[in-house]
């Protein structure tokens, strides 16, 4: 059955799925049509002597970051797959938590630490009490807080994509390079790395995305940069149009990246040799100062991304117990479970549907529309939400309809902005998935007299059992933490986990944050640990 | 089955908003949990039910704008006069008549748009081992760009609304070329690159980052009533404040205000809240635990409020809805003279 006979047949889905990309596309459309508004004076100042300082301050951010988590996300996945040394089985899962930890809340926790008078005093003061304790606590600048918070939390993308190919790197290669007498270190450098080239190249174009991407981080440390500039242009300013200049810029930056990891994603497909299990390379048993040095180099990683930040929480919930009991615990979980139903509901029947209709539909044009919609990812949360409010108000005037009242201010629409930044997360995941069910299944199972969707039902879906089961746990960990958007687009009255946080931390009570700070976190954690024992026994 | 539970689960979700008549729906950027009290009390004594969002002023305001006419909000709250005056140049506000509120807040501190419910001082603050109080009990805002002061100034961000008034004001006092040049010496004077927030400039002082740190007054009163822990009280407690241009035009004053919303679907239940807000219980339980300064002369502030000082000259002369006028030129002056 050739491609012309679908198109003729599914016209109508290839319209539905054409429309539904381009509905998913609007809101960011929406950035660059505005740019031709009125600038005010901001713009010029920008112009004249800003846009170097925020350029300056991206780079020195991004490449940083790229920099610290390429450096503690491959040697510690290095060490987890090719060594065996104490507490090497516990690292291997435990190096992912501090993705549980959003980096402006390790911000909280960085800064609680080291300010005058903060944790460390507190600490130091205790065995040794002078008033000169202050002058001995290191004191860092914002630019290093805001590359620590970031890099500790974002290192997990770079672990868990190069963890995932030396995994799968045979024992041979080893040995060769052993035989070839190269060091540990020239094998690590010289060879691995090359080898796992584009694995490791997706996290960190991620790591990159979502540090450009990042506003709640940079803000709290004060480092001018695209995003905050954004922000400062819309608030200072009342100047929307420089606000969308700088994001239709910062998104053709990111775009870049996004492309640049598409194209290593393709290209991984060389790279990646999949062994059988009896070909799977044996770990070599470490002693002595090696062993030392490869469990405190896990172990540091894993105290000061996931432990440090954790316990600086759960030191303030001990000492300020009172903010304990000013929480609605069942309204703010049963607040969660409601956005975590309806999102994933929305998410995954629509990846489906756009999934399963590109398949039988086959069409270049389609592919690429529906590849561009999932932008969404690396946009700012901020961006979206104003993004997604001045597309509902303009399309409800051109059409006059109402499309306020439906969307801004309800559920609905914090579940269609959830939409919009996740999407990707889940069709990615679908498409990448069904690459690996052979298109001669389909046809077979049209042979038999399967309709398309029984087709799908019976012979697609219970492939997709697993894959779907993780995409939801991606999703849910990434709805616990989404903050700018809920805090845009809530009803009255609705509060979570993270609007809770975000609103003590901006009365200056940082201390308040720790118990929905540390609800967010073991709730990710929850669903980290799950992840791990359902991908592992997946292997 | 398995359909119908998932449609009433769909239904009582998307429908937890019951329409209820007696209510009043506030957009807030004042994010004290206090405030949640108050509404409680509101509703005790009158059975109208207060529905609250928070969120950045810019924020809320963008909202209101975009749901237009469709906006259930009736009133605004807002930290700041600049922020006030923003949202009365949009024409989210409309005029109302109180002779309870024309009463209670002096003339300064209101528009025909809004009114303030809280007040605060913008003031210094120093170490009591650096500074002795009788070379700086004259001081004034525009000492802070004297030469003397070199390396001593401790103040926040430029992107901070409280510094963009005090700016403003600066602006409306004396005048722009004079308070480009008071900005330019000012950043000249900082001990450091700005960071943190008002209580980290305080704390700054204490530590000896700089001898002179600006920050609102309830911030040092927060550290002392011990919410903040016993260090940062220790810490407090070696500084002193000092409220500016006693001798001059006297001390700058923010506030907190309200607006009744232009398409306010409960006007009646929002001008009774607003005028709760004004009452002695209210104006109590606002100073008792925010540390602000009232405005009802009912009322004294909170103990360590009034410790700090009540009879300090404020600049009343000026009106502070001046503050928004002057606020964007006041960002871009800091911008242009490297305040970051």
């Amino acid at each position: 059955m050739s491609t012309q006979f679908y198109l003729k047949k599914f016209n109508a889905l290839y319209f539905s799925v054409f429309i539904l990309s381009l509905l998913i596309l609007s809101p960011f459309l929406s950035i660059f049509i505005s740019l031709f508004g009125e600038v005010t004076e901001y713009f010029f100042i920008i112009k004249d002597r800003l846009f170097e300082l925020y350029l300056f301050n991206t780079i020195i951010l991004v490449v940083s970051v790229v920099f610290i988590t390429f450096i503690l996300g491959t040697f510690s996945a290095f060490l987890v797959s090719f060594y065996e040394f104490p507490g090497c089985r516990f690292f291997k899962w435990a190096l992912i938590l501090s993705f549980a930890v959003p980096s402006y809340i390790y911000g909280y926790a960085f800064t609680a630490f080291f300010e005058n008078y903060g944790t460390a005093y507190s600490i130091v003061s205790f065995f040794h009490n002078s008033e000169s304790v202050n002058a001995y606590i290191p004191k860092f600048n914002g630019m290093f807080g805001a590359i620590i918070s970031l890099s500790f939390s974002l290192y997990v993308y770079v672990y868990i994509f190069s963890r995932s190919t030396f995994t799968n790197q045979s024992s041979e290669i080893i040995e060769t390079s052993r035989i070839f007498g190269l060091s540990t270190g020239s094998f690590f450098l010289k060879v691995l790395i090359p080898l796992s080239r584009p694995a490791i190249i997706t996290g960190l174009s991620l790591v990159a995305m979502e540090t450009l991407s990042d506003f709640g981080t940079v803000y709290f440390f004060n480092i001018p940069t695209f995003t905050t500039a954004i922000y400062d242009s819309w608030m200072g300013f009342d100047d929307t149009t420089t606000a969308n200049l700088l994001s239709a810029f910062l998104l053709i930056i990111i775009l870049i990246f996004f492309t640049t990891e598409k194209f290593s994603r393709k290209k991984s497909s060389y790279y990646d040799r999949k062994l059988s299990n009896k070909n799977l390379k044996k770990n070599i048993n470490l002693h002595g100062w090696a062993s030392f040095f490869a469990f405190s180099f896990c172990f540091l990683l894993f105290f000061l991304s996931f432990i440090f930040p954790f316990l600086q929480m759960l030191y303030w919930s001990f000492k300020f117990p009172e903010y304990f009991f000013i929480y609605n615990f069942f309204e703010l979980n049963l607040n969660l479970l409601k956005l975590i139903f309806l999102s994933l509901t929305l998410i995954i029947l629509v990846s489906f549907f756009v999934n399963y209709a590109l398949r039988i539909l086959n069409s270049n044009f389609l592919n690429s529309v529906s590849s561009l919609s999932i932008i969404g990812y690396a946009v700012p949360g901020l961006i979206i939400s104003i993004a997604l409010m001045s597309f509902l108000s303009f399309t409800s005037d051109y059409f006059n309809v109402n499309l306020r009242n439906a969307f801004i201010g309800s559920i609905t629409g914090l579940v269609l902005g959830y939409f919009l930044r996740f999407y990707s997360v889940s069709f990615l995941g679908i498409q990448s998935n069904y690459l690996k069910i052979d298109k001669k299944v389909d046809e077979s199972s049209y042979l038999l007299g399967f309709s398309k969707f029984k087709t799908f039902r019976l012979i697609h879906l219970p492939y997709f059992k697993k894959p779907t089961l993780l995409i939801s746990i991606l999703l849910v960990i990434e709805i616990i933490k989404e903050l700018p958007i809920t805090l845009v687009m809530r009803p009255f009255n609705f509060e979570t986990f993270a609007t809770k946080a975000y609103s003590f931390a901006s009365q200056d009570l940082l201390e308040a944050t720790a118990v929905p700070s540390l609800s967010i976190i073991v709730w990710a954690t929850i669903f980290i640990i799950f992840t791990f024992k359902f991908s592992d026994s997946d292997k | 089955m398995i359909i119908r539970i998932i449609y009433t689960f769909c239904f009582l979700i998307l429908n937890t908003n019951f329409l209820v008549s007696k209510e009043v729906n506030v957009f807030s950027s004042r994010h004290y949990e206090s405030d949640y009290k108050l509404y409680d009390f509101f509703t005790k004594k009158t059975g109208i039910k207060v529905n609250v969002i928070t969120g950045k002023s810019k924020l809320l305001e963008k909202r209101i704008i975009e749901e237009g006419s469709s906006c259930k909000g009736d009133l605004l709250i807002l930290a700041d006069a600049g922020r006030m005056g923003s949202a009365e140049s949009k024409g989210l506000f409309q005029k109302f008549n109180s002779s309870v509120l024309k009463k209670k807040i002096p003339e300064n501190l209101r528009t025909d748009y809004w009114y303030s419910i809280a007040k605060r001082a913008r003031i210094f603050f120093y170490n009591n081992e650096n500074i002795k109080n009788k070379d700086f009990k004259n001081i004034d805002y525009l000492d802070l760009a004297d030469e003397k002061w070199d390396g001593d100034i401790l103040i926040r961000a430029s992107n901070n609304i409280y510094n963009q008034s005090l700016v403003a004001y600066m602006i409306e006092v004396y005048g722009e070329k004079k308070a480009t040049e008071w900005v330019r010496g000012l950043v000249k004077n900082m001990a450091r690159s700005p960071q943190g927030n008002d209580r980290a400039q305080i704390l700054g002082v204490a530590a000896k980052e700089g001898k002179i740190a600006v920050a609102n007054t309830y911030y040092h009163s927060l550290m002392m009533s011990g919410k903040k822990g016993t260090e940062q009280k220790k810490a407090a407690k070696k500084v002193s404040p000092i409220f500016p241009g006693q001798n001059s035009k006297g001390t700058h004053i923010n506030i907190s205000g309200a607006g009744l919303l232009k398409h306010s679907p409960n006007k009646r239940n929002a001008i009774k809240l607003l005028e709760f807000f004004l009452s002695d219980k209210a104006q109590k339980h606002i100073v008792n635990n925010t540390f602000e300064y009232p405005i009802s002369k009912n009322v004294n502030p909170h103990p360590l409020v009034s410790r700090m000082g009540t009879n300090f000259k404020e600049n009343n002369s000026i009106s502070i809805s001046s503050y928004f006028k002057w606020q964007s030129k006041a960002y871009k002056i800091m911008l242009e003279n490297g305040w970051k």
